[in-house]
């Protein structure tokens, strides 16, 4: 393997296994199956951060979940083929006070975590699926962190963060309408001396300045009645703002070492994303800001706490001064030029030198018509589909199978799968003339005769009747779709007029047909079921199924 | 499918059922062959019209064509790029039975008849070799007077590095290699300061000692992945020469911990004498040479120049700064963003202006890459020129450095010691080279389309140089300014 000689880059990496809100379909029990080992494209999806980071060069990870989720977690480590053939060995932590709902914020601030994390570090959810080899972006975050930062030295300069945001729109086949998009405003960073050398992706790479999720944009705009209110020292100090609407957090965040007790000391961060790189972002151009977070005490207090030796200290040298490539600022002992006569200017002169804060940066994955390497967050059903859909049909050689109908499939006479567009299984048995197209079937799924297939995912151990029709449906774990008679007949349990109507499946207008749904894990959706969009699920949508489906059956229960 | 790839695949089976012996003679063929081929590369460099003009004007095969009729030339000329290439390869593999195999190939075209075997020995052995010239000849985009100084292509992502690479080394090696790091001081010290980083990182193995693995084991694979991203300055040289004779001398029996700290606190006291305050030296004395009235001309951008002008404008001399800059680095830009930050009255004037620029001044301060031991000069690619002009109207050049950047070696022009630099970086960053269509086949029209200086790797005879340094001679430098500080007995050397 040509990665396994990758110099460490001295990270260490905090997956995140959060609950799956907008996946509830299938993560409503997440003792059972958490939301990290959702298949995609029939991997485990905490299969594609881990591997990503393992291309990344990066070995020590730990998996961060809720006590609950830590049992599924540690026995699909240890028992899915996927994740045993990585050569990585992650740890799971579950620390005893995080809950589904805990904030990413609050989930760095947890003892457990912050005993845990030991360096720089890299934040990446567990539902982050990316054909862009970690090492580009791990090479510009190295490349453009303040000259000769180090966290060991207690340097002066402190290194910056790295965060990854990736176009929401314009994707044929993976964008869809209802995408969740963050509001990004950025400024161009310092252009490089000479033109980045193919493949780079410093073009990409942009300072952040205000981040927020569209959430909080809308109500910001609804507060300033219809205008988003920006501060003034912010048009101050940058001059070229770029707003994006259409971009993503991809919640992967490269953080140095004092991000840790930067989130410890600011109760009030929720989230990762929206408070403690939104207040970053804004500390770098806010006058104050950064005091009041405390910024000053985590930059320069650690440095003075750690080592009190050499008179020196002071009179370190600073590589930037000298680099001929670099403008260097008259130093901050020197006062700097008197400004221009203002009324508005700061009433008090700062008592103190001021505080530089590392620069937060962003790759901003661009926006193009043409393929460009997928960058997503796999967190809503629709996104599941199409992600799969997208890895089965392109299979990028980082997230290539080995096969894509796997050996141990067995396909009756006339059963029909595409192979450029679907995966298959271990152990899937494809009944008599089934047709399979644009899906992908997890293991030992079990599909009947003349079933047919139309972008769907089926998750391990689906039981699929004769005759069944389906499209655009995402199937959860050994949930069982009735097809014609002889499913109907064999678990024929129900009520009398249901067995008497079951002959009348063999009608092709009585065929089971699914489109759009979602279908819930171990649901059992009865023969005959026609449903458009709808999710099928416990309780509540049974009750709502029947009565749509047999009006008499709900005035029998009345 | 076109009709070449049978013959291909005949070739490759040709070739696994080859015998060793064969495959020795083969190979003494081959390197027959390209030692003919180089002497004709070079014949046909002196006459550059030559090879433009050469009668097929297929820059990629004319060795088969030249021995193939008409027909298989056209079959060559239909082919797509890839393949042709793949073929070259294959022909530079197999020697001369490559196109024997193509001219047996030919023949079965025409008449469907089976390829005798029996004519290919002799024409193996008897064969001009001057046919494997043209497959290297079309991928040389080096100038061959400067051949000795090019290296490896300059590392540019992470893949292949060494795992023992330490992460601040990595993160220096391309900060390095983009520039974001520049200047023999700048680099120097880069390095020192990630290289204390690493020595406090290394932990020695058991059954030897720190003195004898360190250098060897640990700090030369991080030097050669530094050399990979960057060839190392006169200045880093020393400086690395001078660590490693520091680690030779340590008493093997300090331990591990004292003997780190110790290195890590000599090479502070290294930075801080040699470099720091060092550079306060050479200011100080300097500045004294710009008056009150004074027009400090100087080119591209020095850190030390660049302090020298500070402190003369915190002793509140009143002078002038004409910053003359060039392609592709543009330091210039940095150096007059400063100045005129401290305040200063900058002048900012592109290469082309150097006489003008000239004209005006009273005085020229340069910064030095190294000086070389018969007292030239070598300096950012410019310099000898500025130097030469101010010279020549009499104005004072003064070069500012520091003593680690001396050099024991000796060089009378540019051509022997210097840096040559990705040619890319002498391109403008072109807005059409995605628009730009795709070319596949470049030998049939290739005089018919407009071509830019982007496509220069497709356009025969055309190289791109770009080289970092330029040597001025010592008679037009005035006066070097230098702290007179013992010399390290291993030092520039």
């Amino acid at each position: 393997m040509p990665h396994a000689t990758l110099p460490t880059p001295n990270l260490q990496a905090l997956i995140l296994c959060g609950p799956g809100i907008s996946l509830n379909t299938f993560t409503s029990n997440p003792s059972d199956l958490p939301k990290a080992l959702l298949p995609v494209a029939n991997r485990p999806m905490v299969w594609y951060p881990l591997n990503w980071l393992y291309r990344t060069g990066i070995t020590d990870i730990t998996l961060i979940t809720p006590p609950e989720s830590a049992g599924p977690l540690e026995s699909a480590l240890a028992t899915n083929p996927a994740l045993t053939a990585l050569k990585v060995r992650p740890e799971v932590l579950a620390p005893r006070h995080l809950l589904q709902t805990t904030g990413t914020g609050e989930l760095l601030r947890l003892p457990e975590v912050q005993a845990c994390v030991r360096g720089d570090f890299v934040v990446v959810p567990c539902d982050f699926v990316c054909e862009v080899e970690g090492t580009r972006v791990l090479q510009q975050w190295m490349t453009l962190n303040p000259l000769s930062s180090s966290t060991s030295m207690g340097q002066k300069k402190r290194k910056g963060g790295m965060a990854i945001f990736y176009p929401t729109h314009g994707l044929e086949g993976i964008s869809t309408k209802k995408d969740e998009s963050d509001f990004l405003a950025t400024v161009p960073i310092a252009k490089p001396a000479v033109p980045a050398p193919a493949g780079s992706l410093r073009e990409g790479v942009e300072e952040v300045v205000l981040n927020m999720p569209t959430d909080t944009l809308n109500d910001k705009v609804e507060e300033g009645k219809g205008f988003l209110r920006l501060r003034q020292s912010l048009m101050e100090r940058h001059g070229r703002v770029k707003m994006r609407m259409k971009h993503r957090d991809a919640g992967v965040y490269f953080f140095p070492f004092w991000v840790k007790a930067f989130a410890a000391r600011n109760e009030k961060f929720d989230s990762i994303s929206e408070d403690l790189l939104g207040w970053w972002a804004k500390a770098g151009w806010q006058e104050g800001l950064g005091e009041k977070l405390g910024l000053r005490e985590v930059l320069e207090g650690e440095a003075k706490g750690e080592e009190m030796e050499s008179p020196e200290a002071e009179d370190e040298i600073d590589v930037t001064q000298l680099s001929s490539t670099k403008v260097s600022w008259p130093s901050s002992s020197q006062q700097p030029a008197p400004p221009f006569a203002s009324r508005v200017g700061p009433l008090a002169p700062p008592s103190h030198s001021p505080l530089t804060i590392p620069p937060l940066l962003a790759y901003i994955q661009p926006a193009a018509e043409s393929s460009i390497p997928l960058i997503r967050r796999v967190d809503t059903t629709p996104q599941l589909l199409t992600i799969s859909l997208h890895l089965a049909k392109t299979q990028p050689p980082s997230l290539a199978h080995d096969s894509k109908i796997h050996p141990s499939a067995t396909l009756e006479q006339q059963a029909r799968v595409s192979q450029e567009d679907c995966l298959v299984g271990e152990n899937v048995k494809l009944g008599f003339r089934s047709n399979v197209k644009e899906s992908v079937i997890g293991a030992n799924c079990e599909i009947g005769r003349n079933v047919r297939l139309t972008r769907c995912l089926l998750m391990e151990g689906c039981v699929v009747g004769d005759g069944v029709v389906m499209s655009g449906c995402v199937v959860g774990r050994r949930a069982r779709v009735e097809g014609m008679k002889g499913a109907a007949t064999e678990f024929a349990t129900r009520a009398g007029e249901k067995k008497g109507k079951a002959p009348a499946d063999d009608n092709e207008d009585e065929r089971t047909k699914l489109t759009d749904c979602e279908v819930a894990p171990n649901y059992v959706v009865e023969a005959g079921t026609e449903a458009k969009g709808e999710k099928l699920m416990g309780f509540d949508t049974e009750g709502g199924e029947d009565l749509g489906m047999e009006g008499e059956d709900e005035d029998a229960e009345d | 499918m076109s009709a070449p790839l049978p013959a291909q695949e005949q070739a490759k089976a040709e070739e696994q059922k080859v015998s060793p012996a064969e495959l020795k003679k083969r190979a003494k063929a081959e390197k027959q062959a390209r030692r003919a081929a180089q002497k004709g590369g070079q014949e046909q460099d002196g006459d550059v019209g030559a090879s433009a003009t050469a009668p097929n004007g297929v820059n990629g095969d004319s060795s088969t064509t030249k021995h193939d009729s008409g027909a298989t030339q056209q079959q060559h000329a239909q082919k797509p790029k890839g393949e042709k290439q793949q073929k070259g390869q294959q022909q530079q593999k197999q020697g001369r039975q490559g196109a024997q195999e193509v001219e047996s190939h030919h023949k079965r075209t025409g008449s469907q008849s089976q390829p005798l075997p029996i004519r290919r020995r002799p024409s193996q052995s008897g064969a001009p070799p001057v046919v494997q010239q043209p497959a290297p000849k079309k991928i040389n985009k080096q100038v061959e007077l400067f051949s000795h100084l090019y290296t490896q292509p300059r590392r540019q992502s992470i893949e292949g590095v060494s795992k023992d690479i330490h992460p601040a080394v990595l993160a220096l090696g391309f900060q390095m290699s983009s520039y974001e790091i520049c200047g023999s001081s700048a680099r120097c010290v880069a390095m020192l300061l990630a290289f204390k980083e690493a020595i406090q990182a290394y932990t020695t193995p058991a059954g030897t000692s720190l003195a004898r693995h360190l250098t060897s084991h640990y700090l030369s694979p991080q030097i050669d992945f530094l050399k990979s991203c960057r060839p190392i300055s006169e200045s880093m040289g020393n400086a690395i020469r001078w660590l490693k004779k520091l680690i030779v001398e340590i008493d093997p029996d300090t331990s591990e911990q004292d003997a780190k700290d110790d290195l890590c606190e000599r090479i502070d006291t290294f930075i801080r004498e040699r470099i720091t305050v060092t550079d306060q030296a050479i200011a100080t004395s300097a500045c004294q040479q710009i008056k009150n009235g004074s027009v400090v001309l100087t080119y591209a951008k020095s850190s030390i120049v660049e302090r020298t002008i500070l402190e003369a404008h915190t002793n509140a001399t009143k002078f002038r700064v004409i910053v003359v800059d060039s392609r592709p680095l543009f330091e210039g830009k940095s150096l007059a963003t400063s100045l005129m930050h401290a305040g200063l009255e900058v002048e900012y004037l592109p290469y082309a202006a150097i006489s003008h620029a000239v004209k005006q001044a009273t005085l020229v301060l340069l910064g030095a890459h190294s000086m070389l031991s018969n007292g030239r000069l070598q300096s950012r690619v410019g310099t000898a020129s500025v130097a030469m002009q101010a010279a020549n109207s009499d104005i004072p050049v003064i070069v500012c450095c520091e003593s680690v950047k001396f050099s024991g070696k000796v060089a009378l022009d540019s051509i022997v010691l210097n840096e040559v630099a990705p040619a890319e970086e002498l391109l403008l960053p072109s807005k059409f080279a995605s628009a730009k269509p795709a070319k596949e086949d470049t030998s049939e029209d290739a005089e018919a389309k407009p071509k830019s200086l982007g496509d220069w790797k497709d356009i025969a005879n055309l190289q791109i140089l770009n080289l970092m340094y330029d040597v001025t001679p010592a008679e037009y430098i005035r006066m070097v300014i230098l702290p007179v500080v013992h010399r390290l007995a291993n030092e520039g050397m």
